[in-house]
């Protein structure tokens, strides 16, 4: 039908072809990317084989704790989905300034200021199911939006330096989590520093009670992951803001040009990422620990950068980076407590992939334009 | 309020600022050569960090103050160095390389700790070095003056003088001068025939030579050992300071100086029941209030600068 159709333009030109031809040319792009990463990985893991080899310690022992050890018992694969559901909500949170080029290291901050409030709300207001799931998540996600905003207005308006400004928030949080904790939410004559549980309407159910296997501290946020996942993906590929973040991401000039009011994008980039991060905090509280304890979300800072940067930020390999990740962490545990190797070898190997990924990711970059200009 | 008063105007307080400060204000100088060369080092907290272990290991190996010092030294330098390598030759972000390193100082070092003595918090078992404190002559006797001037560790005394060294390199001397050429604009240095990359290397490795005097004071002269991430966002304070001090050297001591303050005053405060947790946060607020006031002044300057160009083309 369509080819008794006479075109317009150039007689010669096959649409049809020219689509299997751009199309074939980005599965070849995306090929190139997964085994860019895949080798990334397996050098960095090689990199961590020759460490324990230096030092001596059985590396083969070692590491065959490493990379079986979170398939060994139930509870530790449980300890692996409850790890990948902050690391994968983390990874999301951190793809959307990433996408825009901008460096917010405020997730931190964003999941301690969401589980003091998500926790005080879930601690002291007694609600009915669901609502008592859903009234503090909004409240957390809103506080995390405005915790993301301010380094973002702060950056977006006055170029102020959100490195130095995320983190200096992240310790002015943490300080009133530690503070709020201490004076407030710890019951008086309590023997731990740690407040009560919060209401049983507010928790979220454990996969160990509904799959009845013993899964640990597991839990329903994976619906959250799965929600997210899908959210991020439409709004950095289906909605006018995504396209304007990455527009921006890809030349900020040119999307000012463009008429796109980039400062507004941008701040709001670290806003929504602050959103997110929040629910990940809500996780902490009502998923995993289902109370508040002191360093609820410590040492998950920077876990979200490498667990975006492996999915070079597209939100539906974060899932999978975020899986890979966190297999790594809880496997690291397991080899600590079997091969007596200390579990940071794996914050030794996610570095090495940092900086490998971000070294080729450029290589890789001036590679294909290289290769674009010399076809044409 | 008249107790806290007292203690803010004692002699001693003023000694414990200059001994908090000094871990703030190395790195901060370092941060601001960096900084200035156009390549602004994120990776102090993770030098610092680095040195601070080896210095301490390589103290107790060799039984030598010096030797691990030196090793606190080289090692904070390399890691600079690695950085500039990765960024000037590989291309990579200078950020999340930074960022890399200071993942790879914090998981690095505890991983070697618990590798040499079984203990994850540090090497508080361990017996190791420190570095001398100075008695000046004269001035230890003179009153009030004397416990402030005298007495302090010899990195404190580093410190103060890095400051007017920096200064001097960067405004006095040929290399200092093309490095702010560099950082001004790297391609008219170029045009001009200064090799942008030697400049960028010297810029990062000086900014991790004095980082790591930094690290190395927090584990061999402030204390005697070393801990799990000690450095505690020293590095990132560093950075502000930088900031605060509208990247001169000065100013940079100064703010430093005003940090250190705040986190004596948490100490000492500490002691009087006012929840330490406030108290910290000072510095911490300070630094964001500094970097918006440094950006709006920044604007005003900008502004300014344009309309005399403007008044200078109508004329």
């Amino acid at each position: 039908m369509q080819a008794t159709v006479p075109t317009p333009t150039t007689p010669s030109f096959d649409r049809a072809a020219e689509r299997a031809r751009v199309q074939q040319e980005r599965r070849r792009a995306a090929l190139i990317d997964v085994l860019v990463t895949l080798g990334t990985i397996a050098l960095a893991l090689l990199i961590g084989f020759l460490v324990m080899l230096i030092v001596g310690k059985d590396p083969v022992q070692a590491y065959s704790a490493l990379l079986t050890g979170p398939l060994s018992r139930s509870n530790r694969t449980g300890r692996w989905i409850e790890d990948a559901t902050t690391l994968i909500i983390l990874g999301l949170s951190v793809s959307i300034p990433f996408r825009a080029r901008q460096f917010s290291l405020g997730a931190q901050g964003q999941m301690f200021a969401a589980a003091m409030v998500a926790g005080a709300i879930a601690i002291y207001l007694p609600m009915p199911p669901l609502i008592a799931v859903l009234l503090p998540l909004a409240a957390a996600m809103l506080v995390g939006f405005l915790v993301g905003l301010l380094p973002g207005l702060m950056k977006a308006y006055l170029n102020a330096n959100e490195i130095v400004s995320t983190l200096m928030l992240n310790a002015v949080v943490v300080l009133l989590y530690d503070f709020l904790l201490t004076n407030v939410f710890t019951p008086p004559g309590a023997q731990a520093l740690r407040s009560d549980a919060i209401q049983a309407n507010s928790m979220l159910g454990r996969l160990t009670q509904i799959l009845d296997v013993n899964l640990g501290r597991a839990n329903l946020a994976i619906i959250f992951v799965v929600l997210l996942v899908i959210g991020v993906w439409l709004l950095l590929n289906r909605t006018p803001f995504g396209y304007e973040i990455r527009t921006i991401g890809s030349n900020e000039k040119f999307a000012r040009y463009g008429g796109i009011n980039t400062k507004r994008t941008i701040a709001l980039s670290f806003a929504i990422g602050g959103a997110i991060a929040a629910v990940a905090g809500v996780h902490l509280v009502f998923g995993v620990h289902q109370r508040l304890i002191p360093g609820i979300a410590a040492g998950l800072g920077f876990e979200g950068i490498v667990v975006a940067l492996l999915a070079r930020n597209n939100p539906l390999l974060i899932p999978v980076t975020g899986l890979f990740y966190s297999y790594l962490r809880v496997g690291g545990d397991i080899m600590e407590q079997e091969a007596s190797v200390g579990t940071e070898i794996v914050l030794v190997i996610q570095a090495v992939i940092i900086l490998l990924l971000t070294a080729q990711v450029l290589v890789n970059y001036v590679k294909s334009k290289n290769r674009r200009i010399t076809q044409r | 309020m008249e107790q806290a008063l007292q203690v803010i105007f004692s002699a001693t307080f003023i000694a414990a600022v200059l001994r908090v400060s000094t871990p703030i204000i190395l790195p901060a100088l370092g941060g601001l050569i960096s900084e200035l060369g156009g390549v602004g080092n994120i990776a102090l907290e993770g030098i610092m960090l680095t040195a601070a272990c080896s210095g301490v290991l390589i103290s107790v190996a060799t039984q030598s103050e010096w030797l691990g010092l030196l090793a606190g030294v080289v090692s904070g330098v390399l890691l600079a160095l690695v950085l500039a390598f990765f960024h000037l030759n590989l291309k990579a972000d200078l950020i999340l390389a930074a960022i890399a390193l200071n993942i790879l100082a914090s998981g690095g070092t505890i991983f070697v700790v618990y590798l040499l003595t079984g203990d994850k918090g540090g090497t508080s078992t361990l017996i190791s070095k420190q570095m001398p404190f100075i008695e000046i002559p004269i001035i230890k006797d003179i009153p009030v003056i004397g416990p402030i001037l005298s007495g302090q560790n010899l990195l404190t005394y580093v410190a103060f003088i890095a400051a007017a060294v920096v200064s001097i390199f960067l405004y006095r001397m040929r290399a200092g001068i093309h490095l702010r050429a560099v950082g001004e604009n790297p391609e008219a240095a170029r045009s001009v025939g200064i090799n942008v990359r030697a400049q960028q290397y010297l810029a990062l490795g000086l900014s991790g030579f004095l980082a790591a005097l930094g690290g190395v004071y927090l584990s061999m002269g402030y204390v005697k050992f070393f801990a799990r991430d000690m450095t505690a966002g020293r590095g990132f304070i560093a950075l502000a300071a930088i900031y605060l001090g509208g990247k001169s050297p000065v100013g940079t001591l100064i703010a430093a100086l005003v940090f250190g303050a705040a986190d004596a005053l948490a100490v000492q405060l500490g002691n009087l029941k006012i929840p330490s947790q406030l108290v910290q946060m000072i510095p911490y607020v300070a630094t964001l209030i500094a970097l918006v006031v440094y950006a709006l002044v920044q604007r005003q300057r900008i502004i300014a600068r344009q309309r005399k160009f403007r008044e200078a083309q109508a004329a």
